[in-house]
């Protein structure tokens, strides 16, 4: 509503504020009070003898919280470098997905294939009652979990200003923790205990990784949901020669900087989150979510296929290179042992499998050592588990993740 | 009903049907017996009679064949959620313990060791102590001193207290992994259970024995009805909420730790605590009453095993308390989280807080921040708490328990110093109590066919009752705001009526307690007239499906 006439006559704050001023230019009266006091003999005294001055202004005082003060973000900042860095988050993706990732990390890929030795484990069978533990781990994760929390709007494209009400639920957060580390669960039970003797598992470690790249300093952070270490390094025999690799594409007119924003707060080193002194410190297998209601575009366009496997590729980068700091100091260029790394990137339903080398951290150009990446993606877990009009329902469970993942742990 | 209109249309037409079931002698022999039978005799007196009306309500419910449907009659008489006493994990007042053993009837012993029952499995746990010693060792110093986490914190929780648990959570993942990877081989429960990581756990329960609150006194003096009658003891409505850090549960039950039979003797004593629960510090809140143990109803896996808990809120608790009163706090959480959780199970098992249980349940708890660990062993006996049975019940729950014990000294140059071997060997101990089956009928109060409501056939009534219920035990918020009788009203309508002139048309006005509405008292849903069924349709409001209670 425009300010006007009207408005200013119904405001009752305007109103008030003026009667305000009006009051308080107002005159006593002399009420002859004072004489008729006077003439009874009674004293009057001047009222303003006991009005009290005004308090000084105290100083302020610094009051040690519960919480510690949070640092104001300027130059004082003890992380502010003059020299921005270009920063890739957990939480958003790269424009150009596997092709940008590519580019950043100088990687060729091996599409649609793992390395012999996961597939030929992969073939074998697992027990019944394992699978059946996987169903159970599903129907929990989708059904029968207590959260209730609300879920994303609905939004109908036909009706964009329809105000649906909101479903509570599982969030997907939760939902990825839940079915993930039940999956490892089983795995290991399944496995003896000597084979589990010899590895380690986090959850929610950081992970960062800082590098140049044709004059421009880039890094990844990154969130390693569960991380599986080993008491050695993880080797596979890679046989190279007949396989066709997608060489690293030209991005033109895109650079490859687009969509990592420059962050001029942030930490020079590398962080690879388990310290040199621990025993399992080597990587073996991580695994990764794909949150759908975290992760983002910068500039909020749905997040494409693409750019969700481009986001595999950019987190085994990004936990294999901090291992390869933490081994051979933060300036180390080609490698002089290939470092190897398993992921798996899930959304609960969908599985992304990878296996990354990493030959070299000198990523400028397209030339020299590359780093490879063998990659089989969208491998569904189930068609949909759901309360389908009051009954839990699991449709069209596959049997093949599961021995994908049990080879994974296993090799 | 064919038949009965035609009746109505043709008079005569009922000379016409054959009477093929109407004997004579039948009849004589129902109407007359040898001895004569006459109706039991009531108590007429008004006591009396409410007595036996709240009785045919735990006789209704008990009688609902699905767990969800016994859920919303619990709450059926309280449109906006009953008024509960909340029992929060992670809060406990100064001095909670008589409040908490009266409110969830246990007897609690303090032990030195773990019960009797864990005897058998000394000789296994010892075994496997020496396997997977080293093994924890690395895991203790690889959790305090090899991993760089970033802990996020909240502001609603005291920073402390989230680090605290957080780092205890991290702990006893590793823990439970490293014990069951090995127990796998060894015992056959541990592939087919289910580790859940911090799970939903509620309980609601009615509680007697409690003084009134001076609310009800002060409402009961101006009625009549209340004349002789002003002391009548209340039901309170208790929930508990909690979220433990890990729990593992199984599709069979523990084995009781004390024979059923011995459950009803006097040696068991529970402290009586009739003080109003706001003097210790409690507080209440409107809710619907939830009881879920950590999944919905239709998980196989319905019983729990073992469940971990932090004790990070010890370090919120003012240096005053003590360490004594420190050490109750705990003692109260694991009585609190194991009732809670055994009364969660108990209820999808069809058993409420007005059915009793028939059988014991049994549960494991283990308050622990990494390094101090305390063990309780508790068995479920009964569940009914409520005005009627407070005094006169002669079961209890049991619980035993240890004092907080170090499982290690300290770590000095990236070793474990002083690992103290009993106390993983009760924690394997605890792992290695094997569920077993029970010879009885685990579910005699929930139907043969119908269990849950996924059982149920008719496609309406399963849609409706489960949104229903999901929508009720979230306790989201109700759309419209709940009554309430504003300052002003206070003053000019209700102390000084100075309004008089005005209709009268707020609930206070015409003697309405908007609080006692009933969850049914609401319009269904409408049917607009193009959803109708063809050809003629006059129903206007869709079928509500509320049990009836």
């Amino acid at each position: 509503m425009k300010l006007s006439k009207v408005l200013c006559r119904q405001h009752v704050g305007f109103m008030f504020k003026r009667h305000w001023l009006i009051q308080g230019k107002r005159v006593p009266i002399d009420l002859g009070m004072e004489e008729s006091l006077k003439a009874k003999g009674i004293p009057v005294e001047d009222a303003l003898e006991f009005v009290k001055e005004k308090p000084e202004p105290r100083e302020r005082l610094e009051i040690i919280g519960p919480h510690e003060p949070i640092k104001p973000l300027d130059e004082n900042h003890p992380d502010y470098k003059e020299k921005p860095c270009l920063t890739l988050k957990n939480s958003s993706v790269l424009l150009e997905g596997v092709s940008q990732a590519q580019v950043l990390t100088k990687t060729i890929i091996a599409e649609g294939r793992l390395p012999h030795k996961i597939e030929e484990l992969a073939e074998l069978a697992a027990p019944k009652a394992v699978h059946e533990g996987v169903k159970k781990a599903i129907l929990s994760a989708n059904v029968f979990d207590c959260e209730q929390k609300k879920l994303p709007k609905i939004k109908d494209s036909v009706r964009p200003a329809f105000n649906f009400p909101r479903i509570l639920g599982i969030s997907d957060r939760r939902r990825n923790e839940i079915l993930t580390n039940k999956l490892v669960q089983l795995v290991e039970k399944s496995n003896d205990a000597e084979v589990t003797q010899n590895k380690y598992v986090v959850n929610d470690v950081d992970c960062q990784s800082i590098f140049d790249k044709e004059g421009d300093l880039i890094q990844f952070q990154d969130v390693s949901n569960i991380l599986v270490t080993s008491n050695k390094p993880l080797k596979h025999e890679l046989n190279e020669s007949d396989i066709p690799f997608i060489k690293i594409p030209d991005l033109y007119p895109v650079k490859h900087t687009v969509t990592l924003p420059p962050e001029h707060f942030y930490d020079d080193n590398s962080k690879y989150p388990l310290r040199p002194s621990v025993a399992k410190k080597h990587p073996h297998t991580t695994w990764l979510h794909f949150n759908k209601t975290e992760v983002g575009n910068l500039y909020e366009s749905p997040v494409t296929q693409t750019q969700i496997l481009g986001r595999s590729l950019t987190h085994a980068f990004t936990v294999a290179s901090a291992y390869a700091k933490q081994i051979h100091g933060e300036d180390v260029k080609d490698l002089p042992e290939p470092i190897h790394i398993n992921c798996i990137q899930t959304d609960g339903q969908l599985f992304h499998f990878g296996v990354f080398e990493l030959n070299t951290l000198n990523v400028d150009g397209t030339d020299g050592v590359k780093n490879i990446w063998y990659t089989k993606n969208n491998v569904k877990l189930y068609d949909s588990s759901r309360y389908l009009s009051g009954m839990p329902v699991l449709e069209n469970y596959n049997p093949k993740v599961y021995s994908y993942i049990n080879a994974f742990y296993n090799c | 009903m064919q038949l009965l209109s035609v009746h109505r249309t043709f008079p005569r037409f009922k000379q016409l049907i054959f009477r093929g079931y109407s004997q004579a002698v039948q009849i004589q022999n129902e109407d007359y017996t040898d001895a004569p039978v006459y109706p039991p005799i009531l108590d007429l007196s008004l006591p009396a009679k409410k007595l036996r009306t709240r009785q045919s309500l735990h006789k209704k419910i008990q009688n609902i064949n699905t767990v969800e449907e016994k859920q919303i009659a619990l709450n059926m008489p309280r449109y906006y959620g009953w008024q509960s006493i909340v029992l929060n994990e992670n809060k406990i007042p100064f001095n909670a313990m008589p409040l908490v053993q009266h409110y969830t009837r246990t007897h609690f012993q303090l032990l030195d060791k773990l019960p009797d029952i864990y005897a058998e499995s000394s000789a296994t746990a010892d075994i496997v102590l020496q396997e997977i010693k080293s093994c924890i060792e690395e895991c203790i110093v690889t959790e305090n001193e090899g991993v760089e986490r970033n802990f996020v914190t909240s502001l609603n929780i005291p920073e402390k207290q989230q680090i605290a648990d957080a780092h205890t959570r991290n702990i006893v993942k590793q823990i439970n992994r490293i014990i069951l990877n090995n127990l796998t081989d060894k015992v056959s429960h541990v592939l087919s259970s289910q580790v859940d990581y911090n799970p939903r756990h509620e309980a609601f329960w009615f509680v007697g024995g409690v003084q009134l609150p001076s609310t009800v006194l002060k409402w009961r003096k101006k009625q009549k009805y209340y004349k002789n009658r002003l002391h009548e003891p209340l039901d309170r409505p208790v929930q508990y909420k909690g979220s433990p850090l890990l729990t593992i549960r199984n599709h069979l039950p523990l084995k009781p730790i004390i024979p059923y039979s011995e459950i009803e003797n006097p040696d068991f004593k529970v402290p009586k605590f009739s003080h109003c629960p706001k003097t210790v510090g409690y507080f209440t809140e409107f809710r619907h009453g939830t009881n879920i143990p950590g999944f919905w109803p239709g998980d196989f896996d319905e019983f729990g095993l073992l469940s971990f808990h932090g004790r990070g809120h010890i370090l919120d608790r003012k240096d005053s308390f003590g360490q004594e009163d420190n050490l109750e706090a705990l003692h109260c959480q694991a009585i609190q989280a194991s009732f809670g959780w055994l009364l969660a199970q108990a209820n999808y098992q069809g058993f409420t807080t007005f059915n009793d249980l028939t059988y014991p349940l049994v549960t494991q708890t283990v308050v622990t921040d990494g390094q101090m660990v305390s063990f309780y062993a508790y068995q479920l006996n009964t569940t009914v708490i409520h005005s009627d049975e407070v005094d006169i019940n002669p079961k209890h729950n049991i619980c035993f328990g240890t004092k907080p014990m170090k499982l290690y000294e300290s770590i000095e140059n990236g070793s474990v110093k002083g690992l103290n071997e009993d106390v993983l060997k009760m924690l394997i101990q605890f792992y290695l109590n094997a569920p077993e089956e029970r010879d009885h009928e685990m579910k005699p109060y929930l139907g043969k066919e119908e269990q849950i409501i996924a059982d149920i056939e008719d496609d309406n009534k399963r849609c409706w009752l489960e949104s229903t219920y999901k929508h009720l035990v979230s306790n989201r918020p109700k759309h419209n705001l709940i009554p309430e009788v504003y300052d002003w009203e206070k003053i000019y309508k209700i102390q000084f009526n100075t309004r008089f002139y005005e209709a009268r048309r707020r609930p206070f006005e015409l003697d309405i307690n908007p609080f006692q509405r009933r969850l049914d008292e609401h319009l269904p849903p409408y049917i607009p007239k193009v959803l109708r069924p063809y050809p003629k349709s006059k129903k206007k409001f869709e079928t509500t499906y509320y049990p009836k209670v």
